[in-house]
């Protein structure tokens, strides 16, 4: 193994997000796209996956309004946590922007509802959340 | 009242295990280089293991459980960085267990491994160790953004492997490690202060051979050249100057210490009886591993320990010490490579020393030690060492380390692990015949 193999796959997406990209791995083999990016499909297996550029559009299909604990990142309220699909096929945990204890119920009764990925600043490094259509 | 060491005998594994896979990152500063400033745990553990599986034929779907093994958690600020590392393995949803034994880590990864398969529990086992070293995680960052951490720094650090009921407070057993198994090895074989303090310089020589042949080790220049660039037209009169290489204590200097760095290694092991399912390489069996443990309060602990882990492998297996081919020992503190090897019976008792001087025990020799130049210049990336010598190992049995191959083709070697004040194992490997 020579460094020049070892593929820097966190960094890119960090510096991809700095460009405004989103991006995941896709397996050649069976099209399993990884998000968060990693180099090994979880899905088949393989040891083949290379990058993809994400359209950014997904839906969710559970809400848990920011509350107490969950409310940690107040510059980022209003917002709930919940499990987000992209259009892409990847399942992941995120913070989807514009739900509130108010309009939670309505947006409940339409899961799986429609959203879409939105680059955001923490301290020192861009990352990801997600936002009501 | 000498130190007490209680006895252990072991039974025979339930089945026999053997090594069918290994891999190893080139050891470095990630820091240091544009290709390789940013690389994570996840990456590191992953391209070990993934090479590990390469190696051995099969895919994240035939692995049953994995082990990960770290030594300080600052390398990453998790203390279960086993579940962080699952999805860059392809084997998320997969069971697993961190275990943390400071530089011996490595070592207890490959009994970790065996023992789980030895079992009938699984029957398929990724062991794996990643230490981020030199490059360590800044909290709350994402973990391509890390810093370098300065010896000092890292010193303080190892207050985590003292005991602090006492041996803390007592301040001897942090310090005296430095010197514990030199002074033993003078004392015992009549050596003086300055002729250890040669032995020694000779031995970091040999791993400095042995390194600049090897292409992961972080050391790329010999000393002869370095001592040359320093204006030594003798490179002992380089090793041996106090301005140049420093002493740490009456007999240690700083080139017989690690060089501590980023880096990991991986291997993969199952039941010798489904070997050829996967590959059609020879397995290497793992005939049985001895362990000790002493803290830092007893008196030349690492000769205890390494007398009592070397009696129980022996005492299982049956080997002989005369059918050893090639002996690997942690080494971050290079008086270790001369005592344990003496106590494994890989080199005479009393006469190691000299076969050291002789360059002997370079990998040309013909009593190769630490083929690719240990933790004192292959480097030290601390959990991951031991893994990385069984890499060695490994592929010095199968014949394919081109330059670096020794030269006699080894059946049989012996790796003596060491460390967290310390744990110290002794397993014998062997190349099974069809």
């Amino acid at each position: 193994m020579e460094k020049k193999d070892m593929e820097k796959i966190v960094k890119t997406f960090y510096d991809k997000l700095e460009e405004g990209k989103i991006m995941g791995r896709k397996c050649t083999c069976c099209n399993n796209v990884e998000f968060p990016p990693v180099f090994i499909c979880n899905k088949c297996g393989s040891f083949d996956t290379e990058w993809i550029e994400l359209s950014g559009k997904a839906s969710f299909k559970s809400v848990m309004v920011a509350n107490g604990q969950t409310a940690k990142y107040p510059e980022f309220l209003p917002y709930a946590l919940g499990a987000v699909t992209l259009e892409e096929g990847s399942e992941v945990n995120a913070l989807i922007g514009g739900i509130t204890k108010e309009n939670a119920e309505e947006y409940r009764q339409k899961l799986p509802a429609s959203c879409h990925a939105k680059i955001v600043q923490r301290d020192g490094f861009k990352t990801v959340m997600f936002e009501v259509d | 009242m000498n130190t007490v060491v209680n006895q252990t005998k072991l039974n025979p594994y339930s089945r026999s295990v053997s090594i069918i896979g290994v891999g190893c990152t080139p050891f470095m500063n990630t820091l240091e280089d544009p290709a390789t400033e940013g690389l994570t745990e996840g990456e590191l553990f992953g391209y070990a293991a993934m090479e590990a599986m390469k190696d051995a034929g099969v895919t994240p779907k035939d692995v049953d459980y994995y082990f990960h093994g770290q030594a300080n958690p600052m390398g990453c600020d998790y203390i279960t960085p086993n579940i962080m590392v699952a999805n860059w393995v392809g084997m998320k949803g997969k069971g697993s267990i961190h275990h943390s034994e400071a530089c011996c880590t490595g070592y207890l990864a490959l009994e970790q491994a065996v023992n789980a398969v030895a079992s009938g529990k699984y029957n398929v086992v990724l062991s794996g160790c990643v230490e981020f070293g030199d490059a360590i995680a800044i909290p709350y960052k994402p973990s391509c953004f890390r810093r370098r951490i300065p010896m000092e720094e890292f010193l303080e650090t190892t207050r985590w492997i003292y005991d602090k009921a006492y041996t803390l407070g007592m301040m001897a057993g942090p310090v005296i490690n430095f010197d514990d198994s030199a002074e033993y090895y003078a004392r015992t074989y009549g050596l003086s202060v300055k002729e250890m303090d040669e032995v020694i310089c000779h031995m970091a020589l040999n791993n400095r051979y042995n390194a600049v042949h090897h292409p992961l080790s972080i050391s790329k220049v010999d000393f002869p050249e370095i001592a040359k660039a320093a204006g030594y037209d003798n490179v002992m009169d380089f090793m041996l100057s106090d301005k140049e290489n420093p002493k740490m204590g009456e007999y240690l200097r700083v080139l017989g210490t690690e060089i501590k760095c980023d880096g990991a290694a991986a291997v993969i092991v199952c039941p010798t009886e489904m070997v050829s399912q996967f590959t059609d390489k020879k397995p290497i069996e793992v005939l049985g591993i001895g362990s000790a443990c002493l803290e830092s309060s007893n008196h030349n602990l690492e000769i205890h320990a390494t007398r009592e882990a070397v009696r129980q492998v022996y005492e299982l297996t049956r080997v002989k010490p005369e059918e050893l081919d090639l002996m690997y020992v942690n080494d971050f503190m290079i008086p270790s490579q001369l005592v344990s090897a003496e106590i494994a019976g890989y080199l005479p008792e009393g006469e190691g020393w000299k076969y050291i001087k002789e360059g002997r025990t370079r990998f040309d020799g013909d009593k190769p030690l630490n083929t690719n130049g240990g933790r004192t210049s292959f480097g030290h990336a601390h959990a991951a060492s031991g893994l990385a010598d069984l890499y060695e190992a490994v592929h010095q049995m199968r014949g394919d380390c081109g330059e670096h191959q020794v030269k006699k083709l080894p059946k049989t070697v012996m790796l003596r692990g060491f460390g967290g004040s310390q744990n110290v194992t002794a397993a014998i490997i062997r190349t099974k015949e069809a």
